[in-house]
């Protein structure tokens, strides 16, 4: 099974996921966009990670508001 | 015109009146706005009265607060009670007028400043040029031909043309400090959790910052101390002590180790964002280089971070109006939408590790600079310029050295060559540089500034009239 990043096959498929309508007229702009970020993703799939390496974003519960 | 200190000196001391200093400014806003296409609302009745107010205290013995009678304006993102928040589109023209004030605004409304009005941007604040098709482009003082910047395009025109002191934006990606670049001025982007966001229109959350726009660094330092304070209704800010900085410009850079940043910071530019920053290191009296690791890696994080949160943000109107959006930013906005879950996730990853090697670089240096921009401000509507032998698209590329130091929510500020035909501007375009510290080291980047100020290196170019 091929690998290779169809951009438009896969708006069309997540728009499909989570209700967007996507307007023919839109398509090439998304995808062009959506290709753009896959060279993005690209970029940082190789930074050396670990099973330690936690996401940015760190819940807290809750905190004491300012007096 | 008169600067934000000057302005409020002078009505303190009684030889001026807030409200004679906010009809010259209004008269001003009339006379040559159109050039700019800064203001995209003019708030007359709410500045006479909040002059009016400011006089009356000073008539009754009260005092007036720091900012007294200077005028300023806000990126229209911002809540003005009683009109509608626009955030550069039309789709929010639909919505309510806000009840009240954001936390900034009440800042400065205590400290005796008085609102003019509401800035162009870019729509819902995605682009670094503020080509807005539905509000018509910020124009650059310095040629009105080319683009001001963005997103907060309008706030850093405005201060530009010298049509207000003092004006307010947010930096997502680079937002204030590419626009101060393009524009010849002072901008500060405090760390990120610094300054309050309540009731300003989010764009990515987890980067959003707000600051303000200068002609010169004790105006700046004027405004970022009024504006420090605690809200409980913003949920990233650190409920810090006020630290002011206006006690700190003329404390020099002694003790202070500078370095210019390397690697990523030396390419994806023209040779006058390197000079620029040459200049500045020269008149620093340091010769250091310092690699920021990953640096483009963060920034890629960054960028889908940013498309992502956009994205959602915005896909109730993505499901139903995406031609009321501005074709400058839908497509981006859909895209972002519709981006796989583990993009993401690595991106989150790739963040915290990026800012935990970058923070260790804080062990040998305490100021870091890089070029603000790539080059000096495009042609509006150029699309693609060549950069290190490559034709490459010039919007997002504008970003390129803020966007990693944004990402980190690293305290940053652009201040701008005080003759960028001297160091080979073309056609004596300002440009800035720009300088970066610790988190919550406004200090130190308001004790450099201060220092180049003095210098007579950096400092707001005047526009030709």
């Amino acid at each position: 099974m091929s690998t290779e990043f169809s951009a438009e096959a896969y708006a069309k498929a997540a728009a499909a996921a989570i209700r967007l309508p996507l307007d023919a007229r839109h398509l090439p702009g998304v995808a062009f966009n959506l290709a753009l970020a896959a060279r993005m993703a690209a970029v940082i799939e190789g930074m050396p990670l670990g099973p330690a390496d936690e996401a940015a974003p760190v819940f807290v519960a809750g905190r004491e508001p300012p007096r | 015109m008169i600067g934000a200190a000057g302005t409020a000196a002078a009505v303190r001391a009684g030889r001026l009146t807030a409200a004679a200093a906010t009809e010259q400014a209004l008269a001003d806003i009339a006379a040559r706005d159109g050039r700019t296409n800064a203001f995209t609302a003019v708030t007359p009745e709410r500045a006479r009265a909040e002059a009016a107010a400011v006089d009356a205290a000073i008539a009754a013995g009260r005092d007036p607060g720091p900012l007294a009678g200077v005028p300023y304006a806000v990126k229209n993102l911002y809540d003005l009670a009683g009109l509608t928040t626009l955030a550069g589109s039309i789709i929010e023209r639909d919505r309510p007028p806000a009840a009240r004030d954001a936390f900034l605004v009440r800042r400065l409304h205590a400290a005796g400043a008085v609102c003019l009005g509401a800035l162009n941007m870019d729509e819902y604040a995605y682009g670094f040029t503020t080509e807005n098709h539905h509000y018509g482009p910020a124009r650059n003082p310095h040629d009105p031909a080319r683009m001001a910047g963005g997103s907060s395009g309008g706030s850093a025109a405005a201060v530009a043309a010298g049509l207000v002191p003092l004006t307010l934006g947010s930096d997502t990606n680079g937002s204030i400090r590419v626009p101060a670049s393009l524009c010849g001025i002072f901008g500060l982007k405090p760390t990120y959790g610094r300054l309050s966001r309540g009731g300003s229109y989010l764009f990515a959350a987890s980067f959003d910052h707000l600051g303000p726009f200068a002609r010169d660094v004790a105006d700046l330092a004027l405004a970022y101390d009024a504006l420090q304070g605690a809200d409980a209704e913003d949920p990233a800010q650190q409920w810090r002590a006020v630290e002011p900085v206006s006690g700190v410009l003329d404390a020099g850079t002694a003790g202070l180790r500078i370095a210019v940043a390397d690697g990523h910071f030396a390419r994806n530019g023209h040779a006058e964002a390197f000079a620029a920053a040459e200049a500045v290191s020269r008149g620093l009296g340091t010769t250091a280089r310092i690699e920021i690791p990953e640096a483009a890696r963060g920034r890629a994080a960054a960028f889908l971070i940013t498309m992502a949160e956009g994205g959602n943000l915005h896909l109730p109107d993505l499901r139903t109006r995406p031609d009321d959006f501005d074709p400058m930013t839908r497509d981006r906005f859909l895209a972002g939408a519709l981006l796989p879950a583990h993009w993401l996730q690595q991106a989150q990853r790739v963040r915290a590790a990026y800012r935990a090697a970058v923070l260790k670089l804080f062990d040998e240096v305490d100021v870091i600079l890089t070029p603000a921009t790539p080059y000096v401000a495009p042609p509006i509507g150029q699309d693609m310029i060549e950069v290190d032998g490559e034709r490459i698209p010039v919007r997002p590329n504008l970003g390129i050295y803020t966007q990693p130091i944004s990402c980190i929510g690293l305290p940053a500020m652009a201040v701008p060559i005080a003759d960028p035909a001297g160091i080979g501007a073309p056609h004596g375009l300002p440009i800035g540089v720009q300088v970066i510290a610790a988190p919550w080291r406004e200090d130190v980047l308001f004790r450099v500034a201060g220092a180049l100020e003095r210098a007579g290196i950096v400092a707001a170019p005047t526009p030709a009239r």
